[in-house]
């Protein structure tokens, strides 16, 4: 995912800002990371470039 | 409301819907009816739009061929893996797994929201609904494709126990329960059964 897309990425659960964490990046291309909701703590995980933003009790994989 | 009202149940059955829906979609969803969609959402080149629902990209596809800026959201990653085929993971599309009823965008993200054959999946669409005008900007356009009701008892009973049909006036009280105000609905379909699908145009309220 792209790094500007923070600017309308929210938490789902109770659309509060997300903080973004980078493991690997590619320029402005985010490959490997996390998305942590600034109030709910909820980790959502950045998969191979794809932000994972399901609601925790719909992850399976 | 039938069986996919519970959520893993749900996944599993698009799980294996996928390893077929790119051939099963064209009877009931085809490119002339897609066009005739798109036209109908009006986009500008500089919109950015979301595609609620993108799975294999069938409506992706479409909306390129009016902005650069389309973004993908769909809860399956087994459907974006043939999405993932035609536009690449991140070069043409910016996608999200997400789930339409909880949707992880900001108040007015989008200029423009389209949702082809995924409504009937949802347990509960005036849920989702909300969050469309929750995200989309206020006169931005809401789009989404749906089956309409059979009138075959048949495929009624099979409709009822599978996932959710409906007709003009159940779309009407959905997108008025869900804050839409102006709304409109064209059936299209192939020759053979031109009432198959129901498009339902809505512009979100000013206020």
């Amino acid at each position: 995912m792209k790094e500007s897309l923070m600017e309308i990425l929210c938490d789902p659960l109770d659309k509060s800002e997300l903080e973004l964490e980078v493991e690997e990046r590619d320029g402005e291309e985010i490959i490997e990371g996390r998305l942590i909701g600034t109030v709910t703590g909820e980790e959502y995980p950045i998969e191979d470039g794809i932000p994972n933003l399901l609601p925790p009790d719909m992850r399976d994989d | 409301m039938g069986i996919l009202e519970d959520k893993s149940r749900a996944r599993l059955f698009y799980k294996y819907l996928s390893t077929v829906y790119d051939r099963v979609n064209p009877f009931i969803w085809n490119e002339e009816m897609r066009a005739e969609a798109l036209e109908l959402l009006d986009l500008d080149p500089d919109d950015r739009v979301l595609d609620v629902g993108s799975g294999t990209g069938f409506g992706t596809e479409g909306l390129l061929q009016y902005t650069d800026d389309v973004h993908g959201l769909d809860q399956s990653i087994h459907q974006m893996e043939k999405a993932f085929a035609k536009f690449g993971r991140t070069d043409e599309v910016n996608f999200y797994r997400g789930d339409a009823e909880r949707l992880p965008f900001a108040d007015d993200s989008f200029d423009a929201l389209w949702s082809s054959g995924s409504i009937e999946y949802w347990p509960n669409p005036v849920d989702a609904l909300a969050e469309f005008r929750r995200i989309v900007k206020p006169g931005g356009p809401v789009l989404v494709v749906g089956p309409n009701y059979p009138s075959s008892t048949v495929f009624q009973r099979l409709a009822d126990a599978i996932m959710l049909f409906y007709d003009e006036e159940e779309a009407d009280r959905m997108f008025a329960e869900a804050g839409f105000n102006d709304v409109e609905h064209v059936m299209m379909g192939p020759t053979y059964n031109p009432e198959i699908a129901i498009t339902t145009l809505a512009q979100v309220p000013e206020s």
